[in-house]
């Protein structure tokens, strides 16, 4: 068998300064995505009409088209019809943001609407405003139920995150690419990096454990 | 105080309220009885807008609630509600619970809800629950919660939904105990109950109500005793 680890004992800091790139798009791409699914839900969720129209044609055609797709029509269509030369940080910021919280949306529906409807009542009848009573009242009872499918997308997003090197934005896959051009050997930089996507993986499910805890409190 | 009249309620093509109108004076606690089905919980219901009516007038305090919905919270604050299955929330402990609308819906400040709170605690008997959570406590003790939490916001007025029908029958007492303490103080009280010990002892006037319609009101001692309706008797008869 042909393996060699030692070959890309020089490449490893610039493999490494990936995990940066990636956790950097990434974590804009989360809250983005978790701002405007939050946002989708309640449109869906409302009386609105024209609003629930708009949530429900947003989260088919984000969830009806690939990321990559996506992704690339905003990396190249920007700078054609706009003259703005979009950053590859800032298309994957949006692309990724975008999908996900057509993702996002659905989960935070369900979850609010599992939530009893005792709760909407008992917080009408104590005269609380609606804005109040969502944040206050409904989310966080929701977001209990929701945290593993949650905790889920967020894990999907970090790994999908790897589609970015397709527009040249250096992230951990980019760069493993970068490394095994260099060295005619493809294999241990690829698993070098795999390991490390696993490893992110790993901490973002711990996250969501210690999250998980402390909304159980209350059991 | 509550002037309803001529309110009609239908889901659908189901009418569930047929024309009743009715008043409550201040002071006074009323009892609406009536078999499962009879529509007096949705009746309760349309009095602080949980449910819409189809047709009628509601008043309260002179203000209509079926006019316009603009001020719906700021009525529904005026009138407190107590469910059968409590409703407490459950991710906010029994101290927050009773702070959280009059800090949230009224505006009072953090140290002065919680002093309130401490005292109302205390009168339905629970003082040393303040930190617990509502899973933690039995149904009996989520319901006086549950009153507190509603009297929190100084109602004038006390919608009850059955509020001992979901209770284990140890516990209905302590529960009915606080609703005697509370019509003794004065306050205005609608209770929608099966408990018909409590609508002869504590109830002013008793509404009785099948299919929607409201058959016959009157004192207790005379509607108990002497039922002027054929429905009337026959529902007594069934449950006394």
């Amino acid at each position: 068998m042909n393996l060699d680890f030692s070959q890309i004992v020089p490449y490893i800091p610039f493999m490494l300064e990936g995990i940066w790139a990636t956790l950097k798009f990434v974590f804009f791409a989360i809250i983005l995505g978790s701002i405007l699914g939050t946002l989708l839900a309640l449109f869906k969720i409302g009386s609105i009409k024209p609003l629930r129209w708009f949530a429900d044609a947003y989260t088919s055609i984000f969830r009806g088209t690939p990321l990559i797709l996506q992704l690339m029509i905003i990396y190249f269509s920007t700078p054609q019809l706009t003259g703005y030369d979009i950053s590859a940080f800032l298309s994957a910021i949006l692309a990724f943001g975008l999908n996900s919280s057509a993702y996002i949306s659905e989960i935070i529906r369900a979850g609010i609407q599992a939530v009893d409807k005792g709760q909407t009542e008992a917080a009408q009848a104590l005269g609380v405003p609606y804005r109040s009573m969502m944040k206050d009242i409904i989310l966080p009872q929701a977001l209990k139920n929701i945290l593993p499918a949650l905790m889920n997308e967020f894990i999907t997003l970090t790994k999908e995150s790897a589609i970015v090197s397709t527009i040249g934005y250096l992230d951990l896959m980019r760069r493993a690419q970068v490394v095994g051009a260099d060295l005619f050997r493809n294999f241990e930089p690829l698993l070098f990096v795999g390991f490390i996507y696993w490893c992110l993986v790993m901490g973002l499910t711990m996250i969501g454990r210690v999250f998980e805890r402390r909304l159980k409190q209350s059991d | 105080m509550i002037n309803v009249q001529n309110l009609y309620k239908k889901f659908g093509t189901n009418e569930v309220l047929s024309d009743i109108s009715a008043t409550v004076k201040k002071g006074e606690v009323v009892s609406i009885i009536g078999p499962s089905g009879s529509g007096k919980s949705t009746f309760l219901r349309c009095l602080n807008l949980l449910e819409v009516p189809t047709d009628g007038t509601i008043e309260i305090n002179g203000k209509s609630l079926t006019a316009s919905n603009k001020n719906i919270h700021k009525i529904r604050q005026e009138i407190g509600m107590v469910f059968q299955h409590f409703h407490l929330f459950p991710h906010l402990t029994v101290l927050e619970n009773l702070t959280y609308a009059p800090i949230k819906a009224k505006g009072i400040k953090k140290a002065e809800a919680e002093l309130k709170a401490r005292l109302l605690l205390e009168r339905v008997g629970l003082s040393e629950k303040e930190k617990a959570y509502p899973n933690s406590l039995s149904g009996g003790q989520k319901q006086r919660v549950a009153i507190a939490r509603a009297l929190a916001m100084e109602p004038e007025l006390m919608l009850f939904d059955e509020p001992t029908s979901a209770l284990d029958p140890e516990m209905v007492k302590e529960v009915l105990d606080v609703m005697k303490d509370l019509a003794q103080s004065g306050m205005t009280m609608v209770v929608v109950t099966h408990e018909m010990g409590f609508a002869r002892e504590v109830a002013d006037r008793v509404l009785f109500l099948d299919h929607g319609v409201l058959v016959e009101e009157g004192q207790p001692v005379e509607f108990f005793s002497n039922p002027k309706t054929e429905r009337a008797k026959d529902f007594l008869d069934k449950v006394l």
